[in-house]
């Protein structure tokens, strides 16, 4: 298991080196240098003086030769620098932290609400196995979670924002509002939130809702349900005490492995709802050729997702040793 | 003839859905490869007054410029096909040719092979995509060849399964004691085998790569000489004042409905696929 969890780990730093040469070496393949590209590109507005781009070629060390600037790169990345925005002049990360937040709460709230419907209705599925119930959710949310969750985005925001006028039209706030107190804040940016975690979470139903129906249906066969069963136990007292329960686990490890899917989703659904998170931030940045903001962004993401991944490998192990026999015989 | 009559066959096996889909899905291609015949204007003309709703000289209405959103929409269904079958051939053509080799081969190759899957699987690719995009520039090809960079880990770890499987079977064993090559082995026994798999495979890949193009273009990284589906809504979704306005009733809503209507087709025919082909095993 040591051994496993080692070997793991080296693989995830494999994968973040990866990240952070592709990340090093993109701009570079580019004709001309970064900037000659950037402040040459498509009539941009964003144009440098000759003064200017020796100020940043001087800054990034880019006159150095190439293994130094690889070196000179990592070492600042490791150090949390990721340089200057070209276009807000301010250092990257602190723009990134800002956005982050919003992220994160969209992805974490449409993580746990896709959770708890898929696994309720996983759970009814389950207990009716075989019966027109299991049937008619069994296709169609399957099928409905095939929908691309900023399609459905669109849909919402133009018939319940635009349309019915029930929701606000972008944004995660409402700006220059005063709020009397926490509460109103909250609801405030709650009203911000509901469509896009709809959006974001009808995409996962499909598979949280297999997977809870799965499991769910390996737990009832066990011998403890069927004595609870015997004993006049309650249907949702079953569900509730045991099934659940034991059924929890490997959705656990799911949620951590699907967070790499719902970043990519968030990305896109930001931007149907102008949402200021990340997502939103890094088509901003691609749209003004801010480099140094795309790549950052760019490295946070991944690392976001790696963590999630490596997470979620940490439990799956912890929670069920047989995986550590498995995996060898499964290597080979 | 054979063929056709091999199909409607095939297809007469499929629940109601799943031929309605089969249905939905060569009537797209139809009109993608007809697109100037169906359209009844250029579809980057102006053709008529703009922001017309729907009527009976433009079925789907027109945009801000006047374009006919209805020839946009079957010219778009060509930049959908090109994308989605280029990706879906060139990724499980790819990752077949890897998955032969790794689960051929096995020994050091195989196992660099799988961590090279193993580092690929989690890498998040929709914000690499866009990446790439934006570094490469965009173009139709370009959308291709990144789209398929991580497309190709399924079918590559499908097909290696498969030759892992049928390397150890009894049969394959006697054909090579007779002295049978590997590419004859490949073209007699394996290739056959894993076809029909790979097959079923393709359709989710183009679906993929039709949802994920629709993306970029959304965002406004597609390819900008082609006008796609993504592409229309990033106009509307764009216009000054479309909240506002009645015009996404069809400037958004036409575009949008196609594209749902091909990736639910699409969806319910892999998984017809699936179901018949897991009860012929």
């Amino acid at each position: 298991m040591k051994k496993r969890g080692k070997s793991r780990i080296v693989e995830y730093i494999v994968t973040l080196l990866i990240i952070i040469t592709l990340n090093f070496i993109l701009p570079r393949l580019m004709p001309g240098d970064p900037f000659l590209f950037l402040s040459t590109d498509q009539g941009q507005d964003v144009m440098y003086s000759e003064e200017q781009r020796q100020q940043y070629l001087e800054y990034y060390g880019l006159n150095k030769p190439i293994i130094e600037q690889y070196v000179l790169y990592l070492s600042k990345v490791i150090r949390g620098d990721m340089g200057l925005s070209l276009y807000y002049n301010e250092p990257v990360i602190n723009i990134i932290l800002r956005r982050l937040v919003w992220t994160f709460f969209l992805v974490i709230m449409s993580v746990i609400i896709s959770t708890i419907i898929g696994m309720i209705l996983g759970s009814i599925s389950a207990w009716h196995r075989n019966s027109w119930v299991d049937k008619i959710l069994y296709f169609k949310l399957i099928i409905l979670s095939e929908i691309p969750s900023f399609l459905l985005g669109l849909i919402l925001l133009f018939v319940f924002a635009a349309g019915l006028n029930l929701f606000p039209l972008s944004g995660a706030i409402t700006h220059y509002a005063e709020f009397d107190n926490g509460w109103e804040k909250v609801i405030d940016v709650l009203h911000h939130a509901v469509l896009p975690i709809i959006a974001l979470s009808v995409t996962r139903l499909g598979g949280t809702y297999l997977l809870g129906r799965n499991s769910v249906i390996s737990v009832l066969n066990k011998d403890y349900i069927r004595t609870g069963r015997a004993k006049g136990l309650s249907k949702v007292r079953i569900i509730g005490n045991y099934v659940i329960r034991n059924a929890l686990l490997p959705v656990i490890t799911q949620v951590f492995l699907s967070l790499g899917g719902l970043v990519g989703g968030a990305i896109l659904v930001e931007n149907v709802f102008a949402y200021p998170g990340l997502g939103h931030l890094m088509r901003e940045s691609v749209m003004i050729r801010d480099y140094p903001l795309i790549q950052g962004i760019f490295l946070t993401v991944s690392i976001f997702v790696l963590t999630a991944n490596y997470l979620a490998d940490l439990i799956y192990v912890k929670v069920d040793p047989r995986i550590k026999n498995n995996s060898d015989t499964e290597s080979q | 003839m054979n063929i056709f009559l091999k199909f409607i066959r095939y297809i007469s096996a499929f629940s109601l859905m799943g031929k309605i889909s089969t249905f939905i899905i060569i009537f797209m291609i139809i009109i993608a490869v007809f697109a100037p015949l169906v359209s009844p204007y250029p579809p980057d003309k102006s053709s008529g007054p703009a922001l017309s709703p729907p009527g009976s000289k433009h079925i789907m209405g027109t945009d801000d410029l006047g374009y006919d959103i209805w020839s946009q929409i079957a010219h778009g269904a060509r930049v959908s096909l090109i994308i989605g079958i280029g990706t879906a051939l060139l990724a499980s053509f790819g990752g077949g040719i890897v998955g032969i080799i790794a689960g051929y081969k096995g020994g050091l190759l195989d196992k660099t092979i799988m961590r090279i899957i193993d580092i690929m699987i989690v890498l998040p690719d929709l914000p690499l995509i866009i990446i790439l995009a934006a570094f490469l520039g965009p173009s139709l090809v370009n959308i291709i060849f990144v789209l398929t960079i991580f497309s190709w880990i399924r079918p590559a770890r499908i097909v290696r399964s498969q030759i892992l499987m049928l390397k150890e079977m009894d049969y394959i064993n006697s054909a090579k004691t007779y002295g049978a090559g590997v590419m004859y082995l490949l073209k007699k026994h394996f290739l056959p085998e894993i076809f029909p798999i790979i097959a079923v495979n393709m359709i989710r890949l183009s679906s993929r790569a039709i949802v994920s193009e629709a993306g970029l273009s959304f965002l406004g990284l597609g390819d900008p000489a082609s006008k796609s589906w993504g592409r229309i809504i990033h106009y509307a979704t764009n216009f000054r004042g479309i909240y506002y306005t009645p015009f996404w009733k069809w400037w958004l809503l036409y575009p949008w409905l196609t594209l749902i209507i091909l990736v639910l087709a699409l969806a319910f025919l892999s998984q017809e696929l699936e179901k018949v082909y897991s009860l012929r095993k």
